[in-house]
């Protein structure tokens, strides 16, 4: 794959409007920084999360998807978090079978007031994302 | 009197269009009941409304106040009143309430204008703007604010010369000089006191310079220097316009003083003041913010740690309380205080001073019912019958009081207290309807 | 698809354009497909902005509209009101989150605000081409209100809905109901003792016909959502012989009055447990309620002189509990006036770290510093030290107030004025999953003008499980969620949202899979033209979409997040 360098890599965040999205408003109201590049979208339940969305946001240039899981938070009931788990591991099965790494799509459950956590993943897995797709060694 | 009364009737009047008294409005009208809602002022919204943000969590008070306003505007079961008056209220023998209002005129078609602001460019009178708390001029004919509920022209009528320039311009002839006051007899079955606080005035202190020196000004001036529809769309000290460097907030003014008859707290202050700091030190990266204070109250939910945020971001607090300033010929101000921490008497220079004013209770709440029937406590405040058990009871049944009316608090508590006053009113209808 | 789309962006005064370039973000996407109207708007939740859009989206026909502003959270009704009083469906109103995840989340890099601002409208338009108008759908609401928590907060909440005609059931998990109010013994700022508060509320609720109080009782599960929940409750059998009792109540919604618990020193925290004259601030008030005689008298020794030691588990600014609890300065500074009339020879000193009586409470600190308390001032980092000499107790304190002191003081007891925790049970905010802030107390869902509410619809939160209160501030909480209680459910009747699952009746071949993956058993098999296939039952689904990607025809969608609404956002974010 031929990618340009940049200064920052493009992430897919997919956030649940009861629980993870509150914590990324509230990483905002703390001016907690991140990216720009990180985009989100807002969805009920981590658990609807489909793989071809996800597929299609490599395909369309993204560099990585990130889950901001409900996790036992979520307002659904507790099988979301086995429910997410197993839309990644479908995801990862179809990842490898077009050869892109899955360490390129993460995951972490997020509750409502997790702000710092956040900001903390997007951080390490922007940095992963530049080391691994954008260096220029 | 001769005077034509229109005789009007509501479940529920509800004196105060400020962020208690909208609340209280709301929460009635979303249970059915039909509202008149009272201000004596051109726009609703009450102090909130002219603030710059909110502590602890910074958001900027107009957004999250506008909504609330135009909820309460717009509800079907609430009647807005503004610049209006309860000028009495007496209770009869079927339990309920008969008031006399009296709603000033405008002498704008509030439903025609358009707020398009040519009247304001036409009107050749200059006067202090009270909305902008002195720091800048407006016009006879004016909007109040640029996020004011209505939002829509006004003349004031004590200051107009009557050129009629405004008349001409308007393009909707929404201007009517004609338009004169109303006289209302309204009927209700409960009353909701949310008549509010007023500021300390710091003209009581002269030791202090305000009005006299140019450079010190108010907490309340502050907050429109650095609201987001603010004055100067910078801050600046208005004695000569330079950008301050070394801003001093002295806290406790017109509180915690026996001197000026009041002697409690007035709750809001540290943190508004702590606020305003973290605002300011923001703004100018530059400057130098020193808070003089007895104790800081940071004592709600997130307070304590908004206070530490504010030392950390390198605000100076000294514990200390001025006994006097004086200016310098350069504007600058000297203020002489004793560090309490060091136990000695200091002096330092400062280029502008906040003087951070108290909350006093309402004295035009104290006119509104018949013969004093409504009890006051010692300072004023609306008396609170049974603190413990239902803090918005009054002494007489079916009125009930919401928010800074009853002792100074901050917004989340005037809340509650709106919160708990539409709960006994709701309460109160709903058992007077079935006896 | 939408084709005459209204986009408008906001300032909101300072806080987006101050970062982010508002007229930049216009021009990008003036001209994208669709759109034939753009603005930007200095609060574009003012009223006169909102009605100039109910009249733009007249004039203009406007079949879709987008507000770039503030978080959804608070905004997203309004505008999709505003779009209702422009006779358009409210459903075709997006939102675009450009403050909390724009401007501010990327305050340090204007430019990469901006182009974020750009990416994230034009991500609303695209979803916007597909938002279809919907309908809700009404059920009817419980009217029964379940209160958890018999304390101050939890009776005045009971007794504030049973005066507005709603069955009330009041859930008590201790055998007496009163919670830490009856306690107290005297009470700042009322001449009534706790359990005679306690006492005159419960001798009024107890002759309620709408009113069941259990005491003994606990809340074991919840199932359903606002208007129709079912609450599993246990309840201790007034025989220890006899078997728990079970039962279920359908309630509509929920007062969360859980309160408080004491914050607890550790042993050896300041001595405590180590020396026999450390108290905690609730253990003192207990003993100068409950002595008689003019003496102060505590294990057999008369107590004189009584030194306070502030801020115990409170404002700990390296520890757990960085925030202030608020009522105890006060509290101690009221216990400490009733001692010193009640008893002979007392001498208080107050050790604090500055005082915090606001509002009227100021006038006890008056009255306590005229009748002669002493009060001195420790900095966090320099605590008083506590010695045991024989029989005495002294405590060596460096004093700020006379600049930095160092002061030797015998006591005969030491209280530690102990602040408020969240309760250690967490049981009931975990079946909720009712959020918590830094504190660990219970969130609001804002914390200036909506603090009762919840983001969990039709679960309030009322008294001190919010937050340290006094008992003033705990009753105005309770009625205000009384209030809110009560409001949703008032009308008798609820709107449940439409955002449901739908399934294409052409793909679906019926293998079942969605119907194991739906929690709310909301899929059922059914025949439709011959073939078995899964219908939704849209008042039971709550629109979670986890029946969606299971599905290996990709048969299903849900409303308002399709496939075709998701890539077409991550199109143009990309």
């Amino acid at each position: 794959m031929n990618f340009k360098l940049k200064k920052n890599a493009k992430i897919l965040v997919f956030s649940t409007e009861k629980i993870s999205d509150p914590a990324i408003d509230m990483a905002g109201l703390l001016k907690l920084h991140y990216p720009p590049t990180v985009y989100t979208i807002t969805i009920p339940c981590s658990s609807g999360i489909k793989p071809a969305w996800i597929l299609h946001a490599y395909e369309k240039g993204f560099d990585g998807v990130f889950i901001a899981a409900d996790g036992t938070d979520c307002i659904f009931g507790e099988s979301c978090t086995e429910k997410t788990g197993k839309v990644v591991s479908m995801t990862h099965e179809l990842m490898k079978s077009k050869e892109i790494d899955t360490a390129r799509l993460r995951m972490a459950a997020l509750c409502s007031v997790c702000s710092e956590a956040f900001v903390k993943h997007i951080r390490s897995f922007n940095e992963y994302l530049l080391k691994t797709l954008h260096s220029d060694s | 009197m001769n005077k034509d009364k229109r005789i009007i009737d509501y479940d529920a009047l509800v004196i105060g269009a400020g962020i208690a008294g909208g609340e209280t409005a709301l929460n009635l009208a979303n249970n059915g009941y039909k509202v008149l809602l009272v201000e004596k002022d051109r726009s609703i919204g009450g102090k909130m409304i002219l603030l710059s943000k909110v502590f602890p969590t910074l958001d900027c008070a107009a957004c999250i106040t506008t909504p609330k306003v135009s909820e309460i505007a717009r509800h079907k079961n609430i009647t807005i009143f503004t610049e209006s008056e309860v000028t009495n209220i007496t209770k009869n023998v079927e339990n309920k309430f008969t008031a006399q209002i009296t709603k000033k005129p405008r002498y704008v078609h509030v439903e025609d204008c358009t707020a398009c602001q040519l009247c304001e460019k036409v009107c050749p009178v200059n006067v202090r703007d009270q909305y902008q708390f002195g720091l800048i001029g407006r016009k006879a004919a004016f909007i109040p604010f640029s996020i004011a509920n209505p939002k829509a022209a006004a003349i004031d009528i004590e200051n107009c010369t009557l050129c009629g320039a405004c008349e001409k311009v308007c393009p909707t002839h929404c201007i009517d000089f004609t338009m004169e006051t109303e006289y209302y007899e309204l009927h209700a079955k409960t009353v909701i006191m949310a008549t509010g606080f007023n500021l300390f005035d710091p003209l009581e202190m002269p030791r202090y310079g305000y009005n006299q020196y140019k450079n010190v000004i108010t907490s309340m001036q502050m907050e429109r220097e650095i609201a987001p529809t603010r004055p100067y769309n910078t801050i600046l000290r208005p004695g000569d316009g330079k950008v301050p460097d070394k801003i001093a907030y002295v806290l406790c003014v017109g509180s915690r003083d026996k001197t000026v008859g009041n002697p409690i707290c007035s709750q809001v202050c540290c943190m508004y003041s702590i606020k305003q700091a973290q605002l300011l030190m923001g703004a100018l990266p530059m400057a130098d913010v020193t808070i003089y204070y007895i104790n800081i109250r940071s004592f709600g939910k997130g307070f304590e740690e908004f206070y530490q945020q504010a030392k950390g971001m390198g605000v100076n607090f000294i514990k200390g309380k001025i006994a006097k300033i004086t200016e310098k010929e350069n504007g600058n101000l000297i203020l002489r205080y004793e560090d309490i921490n060091e136990g000695v008497l200091k002096e330092a220079e400062h280029d502008m001073v906040v003087l951070s004013v108290g909350a006093k209770s309402n004295p035009t709440a104290k006119t509104i019912f018949d013969n004093g029937t409504l009890k006051f406590d010692q300072l004023n405040f609306i008396a609170q019958s049974d603190l413990m058990e239902s803090p918005s009871k009054t002494n007489i049944d079916g009125v009930f009081v919401a928010g800074t009316a009853s002792g100074p608090m901050d917004i989340p508590d005037s809340i509650l207290s709106a919160g708990s006053a539409s709960s006994e009113a709701i309460s109160y209808l709903i058992q007077n309807e079935l006896a | 698809m939408k084709n005459r789309i209204g986009v408008y962006i906001c300032h909101c005064g300072g806080n987006i354009s101050d970062y982010v370039d508002v007229e930049k973000v216009r021009q990008a996407v003036e001209h994208e497909e669709g759109v034939v109207l753009s603005k930007t708007s200095m609060f574009a939740c003012s009223d006169s902005n909102q009605n100039e859009m109910v009249n733009d989206i007249k004039e203009f026909g406007l079949d879709g509209v987008i507000v770039a502003s503030c978080s959804p959270k608070l905004h997203l009704t309004t505008f999709r009101n505003v779009t209702e009083r422009g006779d358009l469906n409210k459903y075709t109103y997006v939102h675009a989150n450009i403050r909390e995840q724009g401007s501010w989340a990327h305050s340090d890099d204007t430019d990469g605000a901006t182009e974020k601002a750009i990416h994230l409208v034009k991500a609303a338009i695209a979803k916007s081409r597909y938002a279809e108008p919907l309908y809700t759908n009404q059920f009817e609401a419980e009217k029964t209100i379940a209160v958890i928590g018999g304390g101050i907060a939890g009776l005045k909440a009971a007794i504030s809905l049973s005066d507005k005609k709603s069955t009330v059931i009041l859930i008590e998990k201790n055998d007496k109901i009163g919670g830490h109010t009856a306690e107290w013994g005297d009470l700042f700022m009322s001449d009534e003792k706790g359990n005679e508060l306690i006492n005159r509320i419960y001798s009024d609720l107890a002759q309620r016909e709408n009113v069941t109080i259990l005491t003994g009782a606990e809340v074991a599960s919840s199932k359903g959502s606002i208007g129709n929940f079912t609450l599993k409750i246990r309840k201790r059998p007034n025989n220890e012989s006899d078997p728990m009792e079970i039962m279920e109540v359908n309630v509509g919604s929920v007062v969360v009055a859980t309160g408080f618990d004491h914050y607890v020193p550790q042993k050896g925290e300041f001595d405590y447990m180590i020396n026999d004259n450390i108290i905690t601030l609730p253990e003192f008030k207990q003993l100068v309620d409950k002595s008689t005689g003019n003496r102060l008298v505590y294990k057999g020794k008369e107590i004189n002189n009584i030194a306070y030691i502030y801020c115990v588990g409170s404002r700990q600014e390296d520890g757990e509990n960085t925030y202030c609890s608020r009522f105890c300065c006060t509290s101690v500074i009221h216990t400490a006036i009733v001692a010193k009339k009640k008893f002979k020879n007392i001498n208080n000193i107050h050790l604090n770290r500055g005082i915090r009586t606001y509002g009227k409470q100021e006038l006890l600190y008056s009255e306590s510093l005229e009748l002669g308390d002493i009060y001195l001032q420790f900095d966090y980092n320099n605590p008083p030290q506590i010695a045991t000499e024989g029989k005495k107790t002294v405590v060596t304190v460096k004093d700020i107030l006379s600049a930095g002191k160092e002061l030797t003081l015998e006591t005969d007891l030491i209280v530690l004025v102990t602040g408020m925790v969240p309760r250690a049970d967490q049981s009931i905010g975990t079946m909720f999953k009712l959020p918590k802030g830094r504190d660990k107390f219970f969130n609001e869902i804002h914390m200036k003008l909506r603090p009762v509410e919840t983001v969990i619809d039709g679960i309030t939160i009322a008294g001190a499980c919010q937050g340290p209160k006094n008992i003033s501030e705990s009753v105005n909480s309770a009625l205000s969620a009384a209030t809110k209680s009560y409001s949703y459910i008032s009308k008798g009747t609820l709107e449940t949202e439409p955002i449901v699952a739908e399934i294409n009746q052409d793909l679906c071949v019926w293998c079942g899979k969605c119907q194991e993956a739906c929690p709310f058993d909301a899929i059922e098999k059914q025949e439709v033209n011959g073939k078995p296939i899964a219908i939704v039952n849209t008042s039971v689904c709550k629109g979670c979409g986890m029946c969606a990607p299971i599905c290996p025809e990709d048969a299903i969608n849900l409303i308002g997040y399709t496939s075709e609404e998701i890539m077409s956002m991550i199109d143009v974010l990309a």
